[in-house]
Formats: structure tokens, sequence, C-alpha cells
């Protein structure tokens, strides 16, 4: 049905006219408005400036770590690493910083350069030692999980209770101009990206690896090389999350980092980039952030019980994916 | 249909009227009309684009026409998928093969009609004596039913593919360039197959680029252009033929060579050697074209990749302007002095990002020259991609169009434009002229020939021995990865390039 109604919208003239990235990229957008409207519906406040700031703030983590994931996709790669790099970055910030202010800026760089080091080995195993990017990317999630359990002494994880230094706490919750300073953070990843993917060489050899490997090679394109980088920015992004989301809870958790592998995919196929890479916009991964974001909310709203959460947004993504699969048909 | 020929023909088993089909903004067919009668072998000609293929998806089921009628014998039906389409007998021998690569022959052949042991359980020896007899029947003796279909050349594939179809007794059958990876052998066969099966009353309709191999196998002959039915002929000779297609008079097949005068050597290579490669020099001089020949998989391939640092690693030296050079990767080839470039042979896998735009595919390999610290300077950009499509005459709506939608020899042209962005004075062409119309062939010749005017340097491979010496200041013939023969100036003829090809022993050059 939702199929049906989706051929009679692209054959709107105006709608033709897009690309089909583009056209994907607005139909992401307009779940995302569509999403807040029916929260309005069911609960009144749902809509007012600090609920919709709120929900934007937890879309922008699902936004950070989908930023890394799209970079892999748009090569046809993935990775499954994000979980447990996110969830070491936040432990590692609250050890190496112990809460305080004049070690964090080192314990930030730390963190990232863990991050970066982690994408770097998943990049070299996977281009070097042609090892499946889901085999690599998945044990190097084992190892992180291991190493961060280990060095954190697991469930008594002491770490845990330690909180955040004040200044990355800040530079993520407090407001400016009535505007949690998160968001503009996010504002500035997501102008950079856009700007690094739509109007540099980087972006254009992105793409063109991830549409043909060989031909880019014949073209004179490191291929390669372009791997490597595109798994490390991933696995700095989600390093780069664990720190916004110590810094928003005010410590960390063990598992924290668990939900974001499924979203953060989700997040990108939503957005209407290919999962078999080269196609597709970053803005349609910031939409797809927000709307799965919005799609809990508003089931919270709803009052639903956990399990009923679960099997509504699960069958709304599948839904989603339904739809983007009949266009490509059309196309 | 009546043909234009005026001879009495029954009427046809089937039958397109006023078919149309757009892809987006693009016209495939528009108010095309055909029609081919049983007993009959009809040829379907026309430049790539003009529709043939379209039409071919459209009568087997895989396409729908946004228009017009299909009949099969006389009765208006609706193909609207190729199991419809199949089960009113008419069978179809795609363009790109449907072979599954990691099965066997016999699995490939037999698919959807394997011997049954007990409930659905496979009988394998079976199998295996089944597709033996199948291909033996047809007289192919050379392909191994256990073979795994990814380990067949092309022409073995393309073969397979035609048994599958034929054994599957169609009532219509069609073949969508069906010779383009054939070699002349069989080629024949297939010709004898077709007739055999003219006698037992099938209407065959295949397509192809080669003109004698329609003329001498057809009864009759469709011409379309621009996705519409230009004539139908029983009789047709080539000239009038190329006009039709093309809509214009195309004189001579091959341009007029200029002599290569400059003593210049270009690159030099010195016992080049690695992979199936041994043992090979040469040079390469200075607006010249230097032919390669040679039987088909001796090694050319090799060769050209090597050169242009794709290949496997090799030892020997290459000099380019007298200095050696140090080729490890494509990179290395584009920047060195000079500048190599390789148009490869599938442009499709290994030339172009085809769902990109063509100015993302013209200026991928240049895009120093409009960048500045990793920013594309966009104006720049659109400014040589302009002057590139009009020196090259690229048929295009925009810069944004996705190459994917372009014809064949205009996603050649952006293949070769792209070089010469670069500013590549050594050319390595292969095969580039596979699959193209006539037309654009033309077009391509007399490229190259602008391209030597300016000193550049062209190796030049075809799968089209004509080609080879009709185009050639020299031509190396290459045997088992060896050149086994130079030949220069009067020497150079197609019968003088098969000779040396299959000729045994070394012949210094």
């Amino acid at each position: 049905m939702s199929g049906q109604r989706n051929g009679r919208l692209s054959s709107l003239p105006a709608l033709r006219r897009l690309t089909p990235d583009r056209r994907r990229t607005l139909y992401a957008f307009a779940a995302a408005v569509l999403l807040f409207l029916i929260g309005a519906l069911v609960r009144p406040g749902f809509i007012e400036p600090s609920s919709v700031k709120s929900i934007l703030v937890v879309a922008s983590f699902v936004g950070f770590v989908a930023t890394g994931q799209a970079f892999v996709i748009l090569i046809g790669g993935i990775d499954l690493s994000v979980p447990w790099v996110l969830n070491a970055s936040a432990i590692l910030l609250v050890t190496s910083s112990l809460g305080q202010d004049d070690r964090a800026a080192e314990a930030v760089l730390l963190c990232l350069g863990l991050g970066l080091l982690t994408g770097l080995v998943n990049g070299l195993g996977i281009v070097f030692l042609s090892v499946p990017a889901v085999v690599m990317t998945l044990g190097m999630n084992g190892i992180m999980q291991g190493l961060t359990l280990g060095l954190s002494k697991g469930f008594t994880c002491h770490a845990c209770s330690s909180s955040s230094p004040a200044v990355v706490r800040d530079a993520i919750t407090n407001n400016l101009l009535g505007v949690p300073a998160d968001l503009y953070v996010w504002l500035g990843v997501v102008l950079l990206v856009t700007f690094a993917l739509g109007f540099t060489t980087f972006g254009r050899r992105v793409y063109a690896v991830g549409n043909n490997e060989r031909a880019s090679y014949l073209a004179g394109v490191n291929v390669r090389l372009t791997t490597v980088v595109l798994y490390m920015l991933s696995g700095l992004f989600a390093a780069f999350t664990g720190i916004a989301l110590v810094g928003y809870g005010g410590s960390p958790s063990l598992g924290i980092g668990d939900p974001y592998l499924f979203q953060s995919i989700a997040a990108v196929v939503i957005g209407g980039m290919s999962i078999l890479g080269g196609r597709g916009s970053y803005l349609g991964v910031v939409a797809g952030s927000i709307t799965l974001v919005a799609l809990v909310s508003v089931l919270q709203a709803m009052n639903m019980p956990d399990y009923g959460r679960s099997i509504v947004y699960g069958v709304v993504v599948l839904l989603i994916l339904l739809l983007y699969g009949r266009e490509e048909r059309e196309v | 249909m009546t043909g234009a020929d005026g001879t009495e023909r029954s009427s046809p088993i089937i039958e397109a009227v006023g078919v149309s089909k757009s892809f987006g903004a693009v016209r495939a067919l528009s108010e095309a009309s055909f029609g081919a009668g049983a007993g009959e072998v009809h040829g379907l000609v026309g430049e790539n684009g003009a529709g043939k293929s379209t039409l071919i998806k459209i009568l087997s089921g895989v396409l729908r026409p946004d228009s017009g009628e299909i009949r099969v014998e006389g009765q208006r039906v609706e193909l609207s998928s190729p199991q419809a389409a199949q089960a009113l007998g008419i069978r179809t021998v795609f363009q790109e093969l449907t072979l599954l690569p990691w099965m066997t022959v016999a699995e490939n052949l037999l698919i959807r009609r394997e011997p049954k042991g007990f409930g659905p359980l496979l009988r394998r020896r079976e199998m295996s004596s089944r597709a033996e007899e199948m291909l033996a029947s047809l007289g192919i003796e050379n392909i191994d039913p256990l073979e795994l279909v990814a380990n067949l050349p092309l022409d073995q594939r393309q073969i397979v593919e035609i048994v599958r179809t034929v054994t599957r007794e169609p009532k219509i059958l069609f073949l969508d360039e069906p010779t383009s990876s054939l070699a002349m052998r069989e080629v024949e066969w297939l010709f004898g197959l077709l007739n055999q099966m003219r006698g037992e009353g099938r209407c065959i309709v295949f397509t192809s680029h080669r003109w004698r191999e329609v003329e001498s196998v057809a009864d009759r002959i469709t011409i379309f252009r621009d996705g519409r039915h230009v004539e139908t002929h029983a009789e047709i000779d080539e000239d009038h033929a190329v006009t039709l297609m093309t809509g214009r008079k195309v004189e001579t097949m091959y341009p007029e060579l200029p002599p290569a005068d400059d003593e210049e050597v270009a690159l030099e290579v010195r016992n080049l050697g690695g992979g199936s490669l041994s043992d090979i020099s040469f040079s390469l001089h200075k607006g010249e074209i230097l032919g390669v020949g040679g039987l088909e998989g001796q090694g050319q391939r090799d060769l050209f990749l090597a050169l242009f640092g794709a290949g496997e690693k090799s030892e020997g030296d290459i000099l380019i302007d007298g200095k050696p050079a140090r080729i490890r990767n494509p990179n290395d080839a584009i920047r060195a002095k000079l500048g190599i470039a390789l148009v490869p042979e599938d442009r499709k896998s290994e030339g172009l990002l085809l769902p990109m735009s063509v100015r993302d595919n013209l200026t991928l390999p240049v895009m120093k020259l409009f960048s500045a610290g990793g920013v594309i300077r966009s104006r720049r950009e659109m400014r040589l991609v302009q002057q590139m499509v009009e020196r090259l005459q690229i048929r295009l709506r925009g810069s944004e169009q996705a190459v994917a939608t372009l014809s064949g020899g205009n996603q050649q042209k952006v293949l070769v434009g792209r070089w010469l962005l670069a500013d590549s004075r050594i050319l390595l062409l292969y095969d580039v002229t596979r699959g193209v119309d006539v037309a654009t062939k033309h077009d391509i010749y007399e490229l190259m020939l602008a391209l030597i005017s300016e000193g550049r340097s062209i190796l030049f491979y075809s799968s089209d021995t004509e080609e080879v010496a009709h185009l050639s200041h020299r031509v190396l013939v290459m045997r088992e990865g060896r050149i086994n023969a130079e030949l220069k100036g009067s020497e150079i003829d197609a019968e003088s390039i098969v000779t040396a090809a299959l000729r045994e022993e070394d012949v210094p050059a």
C-alpha cells in the first residue's frame, strides 16, 4: 500500500525532476516532519521547542556515528566495530582525565587517537590482508570489547562511576542562544562533511571508488589509501560519539555503544544511501538519524511498552527499506 | 507487416506494432514496428542506441512497452514477464550473459529441467552425461560439462548460453549480438545451427554489428534508426544499409593513414616479462600508431596492463622519452613523463563509473587541474568539460547526465577525452571499437588520426584484424606472450598478420 503511494508520489512532475538521491533525501526529511506531527497529535507537548531540542540532541549522537558509517558504506564497506570503539572511547575519556579539566584536552585527543588507530587497523586488514569488512570490523569490535571489559574490570567498573571533565560536559550541554552546544557541533560536522563529499577531490574519489573500484584504480585513484582513510574516519566518529555521550550523560557505562550499530546503519539506509556503495547523499543520513530518534520518541509518547516499541521500530525500518527497493526498480 | 522487398510471406509469427518505450527522458523506441515469420532468419541492424536491444527485451517480456501492441501468431498478447513470453515459445539469448558463473556447465544447461531421482534429489551423474549429449548433438566437443562457467573463456560462455537457449525448443528465438565474442569458426557453427533451425520452421531474429555476417545468413534485414523501424529488405547492399542506419553517407570505411616520419622514440620497452609475457622489446615512435595483433589471448591484454602499471609484477625496463621510468601503478603511468593512458577493453567494468555524471567520468584522473588544496573549482572544471565535449562531439543533454545513459560510442569518447584532459602523449587503446556501431567506429578512427597528428603515440590492439591492418604504421604480432613478428609498411594486411600469428618458430624482427 505504501509502495503504491510512493509510486504516485514520484510521478508528480516536481519530484520526477529531482535526481533519485535528492528525492530520497527529501523523503527522509518528510518522514521526520511527519513523525513530529504524529507526535504532536499523540502528546501536545511533543513539538514544543524544549522537546524538539532534546530529540535533536539524541539524534545528533546517532548522526555522529552514522557519519562514519556513511563514509565506509559509500565505498561498499561496513563498520561493525562502532559499538565498542565508542564504548572504549567513553571509558578512556574518564579514566585518563579523572574528571579533571586540565587533563581534558589530552584525554580527548587520546580518545580520538584510539578511534583513528582502530580504524587504521580495520582499513589495513581489509586492504592488505583482504579480510572482508564484515569479518574484520566484527573482530575489531570483539577485541575492543575484551580490552574495555578487561581494563575496566568488567561489571565492577569503577571507572564508570567517575565522571566527565566539566569542560567536555559544558561543550555538549551548555546552551548558546537557547540551543544546546551539541547541536552546533552537529551542524558543524554536517556542513564540513557535506562540503568534503560534494566539493572536494576527496569526495569525488570516495564516490568513484564506491561505484567501481577497478575503474577508479585504472583512472589513477589510490583505492587502498582512500579505503584506509575512510575506515579511520569511521573510527574517529565512533570515538567522538563516545566523548559526546559521556559529556551528555556525565559518566560512561558498559554497553553504552550497543544501540548505535543498528541505528547508524539504519540511518544511512533510511537516508537513501545504497548499501552497495557509490550512491546517496549525506544530508539524507542526517535526516535518517532524526527520523529514527523521532520514531522512538513517538513510540515512547504513546506509552508503548518496551517490547512493542522494538517490534514497531523494526517493522517501520523494514517498511522504509521496502519503499526504496520499489523505487529502485521504477527508475 | 509487408517488407519493402515485396516478397510474399506468410503472416508474421511475432509482431510489434507501434511500440514506444522511454527510460526517463530518453526515448529508446518510438512507434516502432517489426515483424518476423516462421522459417525465417531475420537480421536486425542499426547503430548503438537505435533500439534493437530494447525491442528484443520487450518482445521477450523483460521490459514492458509504454504503448503499442505485441502479437504472436496474429493474437494480441501481454508479455508481462519473461515467463509469459517463454510460455509462448519465445526464447532469448541476451547481450549480457545470464549464466550462473559458480555453477558447472551441466548445471547451467539443465537448470529447471534437472534429471530428478528420489524426491527433490538430483542425479548428478546423469546430469553430466545429459549435458554432454546436449553439447555433442550440436557438434560441440571442447567444452567440459563439469567445468565451472567462471573458468570458461568468453566465447565458450557465449556458446553455452546459446546451447542452453536453443535446446529449449524455441518457436521464436532472439539472439542479441550473439557473435561479438565468437571467433570465426564459432560463428560458422552458429550460422549452421540457425540454418538448420530455419529448416525446422522456427523464427530466428538476431542482431550483429558485423555486416558480412548479417548478409550471409539473414533472409530479410530490418534496419532501425533512432528507435524507429526504417526499412525491411530481402536484398540490400552494405553502402545502402549504412546510409539507412546512420542517416548519412559514410565514405570509405578506413581513413587514409598519414605516414609516420618522426623517428623520435616516445616509449621503449626492453625485455619486458612477468605474468604471461616474456622477453618483449619494441619501441613506439612519436606520431605513430603501433598495432598489436595476433590471435586472441596471446598476452596482449597483459602487455597493455603492464605498460600501465596495472599488471602483475614485471621484469624488464620501460623507457619514456629516453629515460627509464618506474611504473608501479596506474597513477605512476598517468603522471610519468609524456603521460601514459589506457582505454581498457571493457568500458563498463574497467573504464566508466556508470551511474556517475559525464563530468565526473571525464575529470577523475585530472582533478589537480582545477582544484586547490583538494577543493574543486567548479567553474574551471566545467570549462574543461565543456571544451572536451565540444572537441570530441560527445552527444549529451548535459554534463550532469549519468554516463550510463550515453550510447556506447559516446561512452568511449568520454574515456578517450579523459586522457586528452590529462594530456597523455602515449595512448594504449585496447579493443576500443568492440561492440561499437559503424558510424562511431569511423569517428574513433578519425580521432586516432587527429591524436597522432598532434604528435601523440598510440599502441593499438583490436580483436578485428582488418582494423589493426588498416590503422597501423607497424604491427607487432603476438603469440604465447612473445612478439612473434613485426610487420611494416606494405607487408601489413590482415592475411599476413594471421599468418604471422600462426607461425610456430620465433622470427627475429
